[in-house]
């Protein structure tokens, strides 16, 4: 469904704080205006609406959907709602944008993709680290084929602190808070950045995948009940491509990294430096292999250097860039009624696969049997 | 405890944010002053020794409640606020996003003064805000600032998130006290400092960039010692008549931060700091805003003329209100004040 309008009548439910990151990015693309804010707790809407001048605010997805009719609808609740409100957008001929993770489940995940399909819509999922400069140059190389074929293997780190005391704080102090109602909790939040990475180079649907995990100690002295942080998983594809995917809140520096490796050259990509390195299989001649790779490395890093700098200079490096180039790919998709930016097979991928995780980490123990009389 | 209080010794009194470092004074000043029904309200995640400890020092400590919960949940104020005849209201979250600073400062709230109308005998609802909420961008430099003065109009263009929360708690509260007859005090405290509390004030200065930059040169520091602010905090909850009033809480003899400073280098330890004038800050931090905007945002505007003028400008301030309308004297004077902040340095473990 070609969009005809002008700008695109852009709408926001979920007023929280990510929400404000869509209307920066938004209000960065042009094109798009946002008409509409709606949130449960309407006091919520009013002041996101007070701080961005949108006056049309509302408590009711319905009624919002009625009177505002927004072309997309940007779905930033916590993630028990999006299944619900996204079919609710749909079913009103709205386009969809859902904050990761994308559903609760993979079941939900089909649904609506069936539906957008069925109705002509389109959606995506906020994997917006998949979007970063860095991310653009990388997925550049491989299509100029630097790996020299398919994927061999891949890797994928993702780090996340525990020392953010307003998130973590509630989130320990209280068995009803939302994350702790997601069959992943913790994880179920934050996972998939990490592992929409990898599911865009697994390419089969149906993956085998090895899970295992277990609870920090700073976790456990934070009073973090059953909730687990540290994960590690194994994941084969049929075609034989492996993965490795490594999620901590342990690891210092934190890491948040991509590493492809093909049968020929590999690369990394860095988000923390917004850096991305060639790994170019050259032989060298004697005690030149231990001089001329550093120094080929070092040359790689300098001119990320330079890049970032560039890139500061000419105003283009902001931290949620990411973000930005995905909602202004998704809207450029619903204009032009192309394929939208996150191929549907990488969205349901990475649902099933963290269906997979959670069933394997977070499954219930076997009941203790009892002695017989 | 004074005959002419609202309330009696028996009646039930609810302090929210009870284990904070300004919350704990407050019980342990209500215990005090012997009332005897004190409701404590602590988050779930709350390391509760040091409050347990102040409770166990004082016979009517014996009887106060310790109350768990979460403010943004209407059943958990409902458990709050049932039977209690004053809120001191001091909860604050620390929040960097705008809309999470709201949700905690205006958002718990308005849920706490709802539970409180519904299941409270309401006497006199104490909210704490803060002296963020001013705007002395119009003003001349050390002009006097008192309860009479602009709040701030743009807490988005200051980015502050903080500030953005307390205005609109605030707000919500005054409407409350217009269209629901809520009985309320506001408290706007300054610089609250003491034991417990090691950081340097905003105002003095920031090591940002690897070192200390001393902005706050000859200003008058808007300082009050914590034991000073709980006491004005717990009698803005007992005066008779001084509903629907706001109390800005400072304490007598204010230093400056140039004073501040030098004495926390004698005390406790010497570190190398540039004085950067104010016009100079404010010109930078005008180019900072200023760059910000044509970035669109690619440097968030965190230094900005607003906040350079609130923090930086320099201001008189005044606690006659205090003084007349609540009858507070300072329980310790700035000398024993700044003896008492500075020797929680010399108690450091080797």
């Amino acid at each position: 469904m070609k969009s005809e309008s002008k700008n695109l009548r852009i709408a926001i439910i979920g007023c929280g704080k990510i929400a404000d990151q869509h209307v920066f990015a938004a209000r960065r693309i042009g094109g798009c205006e946002v008409v509409a804010l709606c949130d449960r707790e309407v006091l919520m809407a009013r002041q996101l609406g007070e701080r961005f001048g949108v006056t049309a605010c509302f408590a009711d997805a319905g009624e919002m959907l009625r009177l505002a009719k927004p072309e997309v609808v940007h779905i930033t609740t916590p993630p028990q709602g999006h299944y619900s409100l996204a079919k609710q957008c749909l079913e009103a001929g709205s386009h969809v944008y859902l904050e990761k993770p994308f559903t609760v489940t993979a079941p939900e995940a089909e649904e609506l993709i069936c539906l957008a399909e069925r109705r002509g819509l389109k959606l995506t999922a906020g994997h917006n680290l998949q979007f970063t400069p860095e991310m653009l140059e990388m997925r550049r190389l491989v299509k100029l084929g630097f790996l020299g074929g398919k994927p061999v293997h891949l890797e994928s780190h993702f780090s996340y602190g525990l020392g953010d005391a307003s998130y973590v704080g509630p989130l320990l102090g209280n068995r009803q808070h939302w994350v702790r109602q997601l069959p992943g909790q913790l994880l179920h939040n934050i996972l998939s950045h990490g592992l929409a990475k990898l599911c865009e180079f697994l390419d089969d649907d149906q993956v085998e995948v090895i899970a295992s995990a277990h609870q920090s100690e700073q976790l456990r002295s934070l009073g973090g009940a059953e909730i687990l942080d540290e994960l590690r998983v194994l994941i084969r594809a049929a075609s034989g491509t492996t993965a490795f995917f490594c999620f901590s809140t342990q690891i210092k520096p934190g890491r948040n990294e991509l590493r492809i490796c093909g049968p020929v050259n590999s690369i990394t990509v860095d988000h923390a430096s917004g850096s991305l390195i060639r790994h170019e299989n050259r032989s060298y001649k004697s005690y030149l292999t231990f001089f001329a790779p550093p120094l080929v490395n070092a040359r790689q890093h300098f001119r990320n250097a330079w890049i970032n700098f560039k890139n500061f200079l000419t105003g283009k490096l902001h931290q949620d860039s990411g973000m930005k180039e995905l909602v202004e790919c998704f809207y450029q998709s619903i204009k032009n009624d192309s394929a939208p930016p996150l191929s549907y097979r990488e969205i349901l991928l990475t649902a099933r696969i963290m269906d997979e995780i959670f069933a394997q980490i977070y499954k219930p123990k076997p009941p203790v049997s009892k002695p017989s009389p | 405890m004074s005959p002419n209080n609202i309330i009696s010794s028996a009646d039930r009194i609810l302090v929210t944010g009870s284990n904070g470092f300004i919350g704990a004074k407050v019980v342990e000043i209500l215990l005090e002053y012997g009332f005897s029904n004190v409701r404590c309200f602590v988050r779930p995640s709350s390391k509760l020794d040091r409050l347990k400890q102040m409770l166990a020092k004082y016979p009517a400590g014996k009887t106060a409640e310790i109350v768990a919960g979460d403010l943004l949940s209407r059943e958990d104020c409902q458990k709050a606020a049932d039977g209690v005849s004053v809120i001191y209201h001091l909860a604050a979250g620390m929040e960097k996003s705008f809309a999470g600073a709201f949700m905690n400062s205006a958002l718990t709230t308005r849920n706490l003064m709802d539970a409180f109308l519904e299941h409270g005998r309401p006497a006199r609802f104490v909210n704490v805000s803060s002296f963020t909420v001013y705007s002395n961008l119009k003003m001349e430099r050390g002009a006097l600032l008192d309860e009479t003065c602009a709040l701030e109009d743009n807490a988005q263009e200051r980015f502050d998130a903080y500030c953005f929360g307390k205005l609109k708690q605030e707000e919500l509260v005054r409407q409350y006290g217009e269209k629901r007859k809520l009985p309320y005090v506001i408290l706007r405290p300054g610089a609250v400092f003491g034991p417990g509390k090691k950081a340097l004030s905003g105002r003095v200065g920031i090591d940002t960039f690897g070192f200390f930059i001393h902005l706050g040169g000859e200003n008058q520091l808007p300082l009050t010692f914590v034991d000073n602010c709980a006491d004005a905090i717990v009698l803005a909850g007992l005066k008779p008549g001084v509903d629907g009033e706001i109390f800005n809480v400072v304490d007598d003899d204010l230093i400056s931060s140039g004073e501040f400073l030098s004495a926390y280098k004698r005390k406790v330890k010497p570190f190398f700091s540039v004085r950067v004038p104010f016009f100079v800050a404010n010109a930078m931090c005008s180019l900072w805003e200023q760059y910000s905007k044509r970035s669109q945002g690619q440097l968030p505007p965190v230094f900005n003329r607003r906040r350079a003028a609130a923090e930086w400008k320099g201001n008189r301030f005044s606690n006659q209100k205090l003084h007349e309308r609540l009858g507070w004297k300072p329980r310790v004077n700035m000398e024993q004040a700044m003896n008492a902040f500075l020797a929680q340095y010399e108690s450091r473990t080797p």
